[in-house]
């Protein structure tokens, strides 16, 4: 009788743990989807670099990294691990995280200078990745960029509409990307044609108003006339 | 022409394979040029995973109908984005680990690039055409290379015979002369100068060899018959110096003939007086004997019945016979010369004349003495013993001095021995000299002895048979030296002997 018992409890257990175990697997699942995901958006960001031209690019002394900056809830984790001994343009990139805005902003209020000093150093970026996180913030963020040449990347939902520079987003599960050339013509950046050529769609607010475009056509390129 | 043609031919098809090598190497650097572009291109899309856009990219190989095949591969070498012709019928590399290009294949030419970004190699693009551009101008040049060669067989026929006429016209027409003066050998032909040109020169030179030509002919012509008479003349002479040879030759061989006959006759003449001679005194020597015989009987038997005067003319008588014995044994002895050889040896004369003089005998009251050292020479020794016998004796015979001095003496002339027969006799007269050496000529004797007359006349036999001369010099009273050479040649000694003559003397 015990040992019917014991097994009915085995039983009982095991068949509990398979759900759990399903579970557990999916969410590693969901997670190393994520990660994945993830680790496919750093390599862009790593990737947009190489096809963007910052002013002054060439006096640049070659030791300084370039700096990508997270500002706000970093999604990404350690996916930034694969590439981050990747040297683009001769030169190191550095990954800077930064506290959300919020966070900021309640660090400043005990010390004025920290705001200044958060500022400046997210200026000094030449990438900054905006998390979702700042999506209430956005235009306080863009405003506090100007005149700086800060490339400004993000995944929330109408970043490139709202003077974001490049939006992220996922279509059939693969990571694509939406282009505002104005906003970075403004930041003096120069976004290479065959960037633009991948951009899903293409957001040009000087001439002829927002031009979208198919999948990534060449017409696209003959389009952007100015440069 | 043939010339022109081959030449084409070969500048034709070194063209065609140049051009081929070129063209190759062409089409190889524009497919490179065009996947480095394409390269260029999609990096982006390589970066950003968009095979969408690399595949649109690839499409606008489209426009260039010998690509058949256009693939972008990542840097695991997996194909990214591909681009196929219609005509595709090859398979395609779906990995990638090649670099460069393959010009070789003749089916396909496959071209490697590889995609750098920031110095890393992101991906490789591989393009493939076919050759057909390659077979387009090859066609195309096959086609001008043989219109060209065509067109310039055609023009260089022309030309070429247009040219004969100019230029070998004239050297053919100048070969033919040449031939015809060879076979008919009339030299009087000239070739006719047509330009001024160096045909023109080339003719003149002809000509004036021809002249040359002519001029020595005539020469040779003349000569010729020159000669031919000089033949006939000496060929002319010949004949009559044969005839006289001719005739010569017959007088000799009659002479000859006659001369052999004389011989054979003499011969016969001399052997038959040889005979004669030796028969009659053989014959002449019996009945002597008969007498001598009969009177020495006569002598003895009947002496008691004789008297002094008998016995005397008896005595006398039988002298008489000795005598006339002594004058046939000289008659013998001279036909024996001559007819009796006998061996010729090497004689030492100084042992042989010692000899003879033992002999001899010669008397007391005389001395014979060998003044000179005597040669050997080869002769029949016999004779010259009779030699010296012969004049010794006669030396002895005719002494009258109380003291006789009797010398030999020898000199060596240049071809001759000569010897001497010195004595201090009787001498002889000077009207007598020849005499004596006749036959049966004797001269009075001191103490008359009998002398035969025949001595002498052998010694000059012998002498004179032997290539010698005998003489005689005398005064009367006071002595006489008879002198006989001997010629040398006669008297050859090897050297041998002539050692042994040195040793012994």
């Amino acid at each position: 009788m015990k040992i019917r018992i014991s097994i009915l409890v085995v039983l009982v257990l095991s068949i509990a743990i398979v759900p759990i175990a399903g579970k557990v697997a999916s969410n590693i699942e969901a997670d190393s989807a994520a990660n994945r995901e993830y680790q496919v958006k750093a390599a862009f960001l790593y990737s947009f670099i190489k096809f963007v031209d910052w002013p002054a690019e060439d006096t640049v002394d070659v030791n300084q990294p370039i700096i990508i900056g997270v500002l706000g809830t970093d999604p990404f984790g350690n996916a930034f691990e694969p590439v981050k001994d990747t040297h683009v343009k001769g030169r190191k990139v550095n990954v800077e995280r930064f506290k959300s805005l919020e966070d900021i902003k309640k660090d400043a209020s005990q010390d004025v200078s920290l705001l200044r000093s958060q500022t400046d150093a997210i200026r000094k970026c030449h990438l900054l990745f905006i998390c979702s996180s700042e999506k209430g913030h956005l235009s306080e963020i863009i405003e506090s960029l100007k005149g700086a040449s800060v490339l400004t990347i993000s995944e929330m939902e109408d970043f490139v509409e709202s003077r974001g520079m490049i939006e992220l987003l996922m279509e059939e599960g693969k990571v694509r990307f939406e282009v505002n050339l104005s906003a970075a013509e403004k930041a003096n950046l120069k976004i290479r044609s065959q960037l633009l050529r991948l951009a899903k769609k293409v957001v040009n607010e000087n001439g002829s108003g927002p031009v979208s475009l198919g999948n990534g056509s060449r017409g696209a390129v003959l389009g952007m006339a100015r440069n | 022409m043939v010339t022109t043609v081959i030449a084409l031919l070969f500048a034709g098809v070194a063209f065609i394979v140049w051009e081929q090598n070129s063209t190759r190497r062409t089409m190889t650097q524009d497919l490179s040029i065009q996947a480095e572009m394409i390269a260029e291109n999609c990096k982006a899309a390589l970066s950003f995973n968009d095979a969408n856009d690399a595949e649109e990219l690839l499409k606008s190989l489209h426009v260039k109908s010998s690509i058949v095949f256009g693939g972008i591969y990542n840097k695991n070498g997996d194909m990214f984005a591909s681009y196929h012709n219609d005509n595709c019928y090859e398979s395609h590399p779906a990995r990638l680990d090649q670099n460069g290009y393959d010009s070789q294949n003749n089916k396909l030419l496959t071209v490697f690039q590889p995609i750098i970004l920031e110095g890393e190699t992101v991906g490789t693009v591989c393009l493939q055409s076919d050759w057909k551009p390659l077979y387009v101008m090859l066609r195309h040049n096959t086609n001008i290379i043989m219109a060209v060669l065509l067109f310039a067989a055609v023009a260089a026929y022309f030309i070429s015979s247009k040219l004969q006429k100019i230029i070998s016209g004239p050297i053919l027409n100048l070969a033919n002369i040449a031939k015809n003066i060879s076979e008919k050998k009339d030299y009087t032909t000239r070739a006719k100068k047509e330009t001024n040109d160096e045909i023109g020169l080339l003719i003149n030179a002809f000509n004036e060899m021809l002249e040359q030509i002519q001029q020595r002919e005539s020469e040779l012509v003349d000569s010729k018959k020159q000669l031919e008479v000089r033949v006939e003349e000496r060929t002319a002479d010949l004949k009559i110096a044969n005839k006289q040879l001719q005739k010569e030759v017959e007088e000799r061989k009659k002479a000859e003939a006659n001369q052999a006959a004389l011989l054979e006759e003499i011969k016969g003449i001399n052997q038959e007086l040889k005979s004669f001679a030796y028969v009659v005194s053989h014959d002449l020597k019996a009945p002597l004997r008969g007498i001598s015989t009969l009177a020495e009987w006569i002598a003895t038997d009947y002496a008691d019945k004789l008297d002094d005067e008998g016995k005397e003319q008896l005595r006398l008588l039988l002298n008489r016979v000795e005598r006339m014995h002594k004058l046939i044994d000289g008659i013998l002895q001279y036909s024996r010369i001559g007819r009796v050889h006998e061996e010729k040896s090497s004689v030492n004369l100084n042992e042989l004349v010692k000899d003879v003089i033992e002999m001899v005998v010669p008397p007391s009251h005389i001395t014979i003495t060998v003044e000179n050292k005597l040669p050997t020479i080869v002769s029949e020794p016999t004779r010259i013993a009779q030699v010296f016998q012969n004049l010794l004796s006669n030396a002895i015979k005719y002494m009258d001095k109380p003291k006789g001095i009797i010398k030999i003496i020898c000199s060596e002339e240049n071809k001759f021995w000569k010897f001497g027969v010195v004595d201090n006799g009787l001498g002889i007269e000077e009207k007598h000299f020849e005499r004596i050496f006749q036959i049966f000529q004797t001269l009075s004797s001191h103490g008359g002895t009998d002398s035969t007359g025949i001595g002498l006349t052998v010694v000059k036999k012998i002498v004179e048979t032997y290539g010698g001369k005998i003489w005689v010099e005398s005064k009367l009273g006071v002595g006489s030296t008879f002198y006989f050479t001997l010629p040398k040649h006669e008297t050859k000694v090897t050297e041998d002997e002539k050692l042994q003559t040195n040793i012994v003397s």
